[in-house]
């Protein structure tokens, strides 16, 4: 790739690509349930609606905590079901139709992920509004920004998950077990109903405690509901370790996608 | 087929070097007891202009061959150009495209959504409608891709070919799935891309599809080139068709039997009250089994596979 590279349209990003990937997920019902209708849904029962909602919390009350938790479980879903989606499509021989364009696979996994964080956004800006509606409330404006950043960029964490799913399993049930697998851990992950006890030492080694547990820091400082508190490199520890996981499945599925090609 | 003779391929093109040049090319997969040499070894130069039928039961090798046309694949050895330029940058420019087999369509887009953004990404959205038009979308552009038929499927990948309005047109097995009207429909829309300079490449397993279509074919099998030269004389080469009729007369059974001999017809057979013989002069033959009173009169082209065993053997 020489003089062509510098071609104006050999692009890292693909406009019309992003265009039809948001047209496609805003019309395909799956998506739209779980990482929409769901989150929001969620929050309402367990937060916005639940009478213990406005029982105060370190830097704010419960409907925030639950409205963080909701947007991270929403972008967790969007981010793994999308990204095997992408990995899924290329396996299936759309990657070679776009192969035979300019857009090198690095351009369009580049376009899939950014898709992937406008609908992650779109997620967490729906369960937001939807926190805001109901009185989810922090003691500071920049609280709300903090626990909204910490969500997408940690959601990246899925997106690799979801990238090993769809390069290693079947392509037809790989999107709907990436993200099916989210709701797992969410449950046994302390995300939705508070756990205790021993299932709560088991949730501690679990993928989504520790994205969900920095992402409620601003307004928890570590602390559960159930009372105890979490050090924040037991938080980081989780985070890392999960990241170095999904990160080696990912590659595994390059190893194994290109030994088939 | 009432085919008229194509005119003269324009070799006078070839002067600013070939369109596609393949040089000592190999390609293997896996190793050790499952070492599979798709690609055992091939030379190929194919001038500008050119229209060329790539020939060969499935595994000979075609679409791996193919694929290191367009970049896809790297081969072990040897050396692919594609324009003078390697494959794939001539693929990133847009100056050889292809309908593969093995390409995919989403399901979910409709048919102009899946032909805009492949246009998107070749800067070629002024070629749109054109393009539609060409391939006969016009009508199914709002339907899914989903729901198309095969054969709609693969008009919309020849689309796609068709965007960055490609030198070279690279087609691997383009009307499979495709019924009759429709397969006749395609190769009509080729001609008229072929006549307008362009190179054609494409792989098929139907005989019929290289005699009609191409000028030379080249006939691939186990990863070899096995027979390359005018498709003409390759059916000549492969000519005859096999005939057989029920022959209730003993007398003019046997009769017609030894005439074949004689004239050295291959594989004469009498099976009961079924004379079957292959002959190049099958009209003839069919013409002299009914008027001796046959019935159930069949005459079969050869198939591909006794096609490849009469190329293997000599």
């Amino acid at each position: 790739m020489t003089a062509t590279a510098i071609r104006p349209r050999r692009a890292v990003f693909a406009p019309s690509l992003f265009r039809i990937e948001v047209l496609r997920q805003l019309r395909n019902p799956f998506t739209l349930v779980f990482t929409l209708a769901m989150p929001i849904g969620m929050y309402l029962i367990f937060g916005g609606f639940a009478e213990w909602g406005d029982a105060p919390m370190a830097h704010g009350n419960t409907k925030f905590q639950v409205m963080v938790s909701m947007g991270a479980f929403g972008t967790a879903t969007a981010m793994s079901s999308l990204c095997s989606l992408a990995a899924s499509e290329v396996r299936q021989g759309w990657g070679r139709q776009i192969a035979m364009t300019p857009l090198p696979i690095g351009g369009y996994a580049a376009t899939k992920i950014t898709a992937a964080l406008a609908f992650s956004s779109l997620s967490v800006a729906g369960v937001f509004v939807a926190g805001i509606l109901t009185g989810a409330q922090a003691d500071d404006a920049w609280r709300w920004i903090v626990s909204a950043a910490v969500i997408l960029v940690g959601g990246t964490l899925f997106g690799l998950w979801g990238m090993g799913v769809g390069m290693l399993l079947n392509p037809d049930s790989a999107a709907a077990l990436a993200s099916i697998a989210i709701t797992v851990f969410g449950f046994i992950g302390n995300v939705f109903m508070p756990l205790d006890g021993a299932m709560l030492d088991v949730a501690r080694f679990t993928p989504l405690y520790g994205y969900v547990s920095l992402a409620r820091w601003p307004i928890t400082d570590g602390q559960l509901i159930t009372g105890q508190t979490d050090p924040m490199w037991a938080v980081l520890l989780n985070i890392v370790v999960w990241a170095a996981i999904f990160l080696a499945l990912a590659l595994a599925g390059v190893v194994r996608s290109r030994r088939r090609a | 087929m009432t085919t008229t003779p194509a005119p003269a391929p324009p070799r006078a093109a070839t002067t600013t070097g070939p369109a596609i040049e393949l040089a000592g090319i190999t390609r293997h997969f896996g190793t050790g007891s499952k070492l599979v040499r798709a690609v055992d070894g091939i030379d190929l130069t194919i001038g500008r202009g050119e229209i060329v039928a790539l020939l060969g039961p499935n595994g000979a090798g075609k679409t791996t061959t193919l694929d290191m046309l367009l970049g896809l694949s790297t081969p072990d050895t040897g050396q692919v150009q594609v324009l003078g330029s390697p494959a794939r940058r001539a693929v990133a420019s847009g100056r050889i495209a292809a309908v593969l087999q093995t390409g995919g369509l989403l399901p979910d887009l409709t048919v102009a959504e899946t032909v805009q953004v492949i246009a998107g990404l070749h800067g070629a959205k002024p070629r749109i409608d054109d393009v539609m038009q060409l391939a006969g979308l016009t009508d199914i552009a709002r339907r899914r891709v989903g729901k198309c038929s095969g054969g709609e499927q693969q008009r919309v990948k020849f689309a796609l070919a068709l965007l960055p309005d490609p030198d070279v047109l690279v087609l691997d097995e383009p009307t499979a799935g495709m019924d009759v009207k429709a397969r006749r429909r395609f190769w009509n829309t080729m001609r008229e891309s072929a006549d307008a300079g362009r190179t054609v490449v494409f792989a098929t397993h139907y005989l019929e599809e290289a005699e009609q279509f191409a000028r030379r074919t080249v006939v691939m099998d186990r990863g070899r080139i096995v027979a390359d030269g005018e498709t003409a004389h390759l059916r000549a080469a492969l000519g005859g068709r096999t005939v057989s009729a029920t022959v209730p007369d003993t007398d003019a059974r046997s009769t017609i039997a030894d005439e074949l001999r004689r004239a050295g017809a291959d594989e004469v057979r009498v099976d009961g009250t079924r004379l079957t013989a292959r002959t190049t002069a099958s009209d003839e033959l069919a013409a002299q089994l009914l008027a001796a009173g046959a019935t159930d009169l069949e005459i079969t082209a050869p198939t591909l596979e006794s096609a490849f065993t009469d190329l293997t053997e000599d």
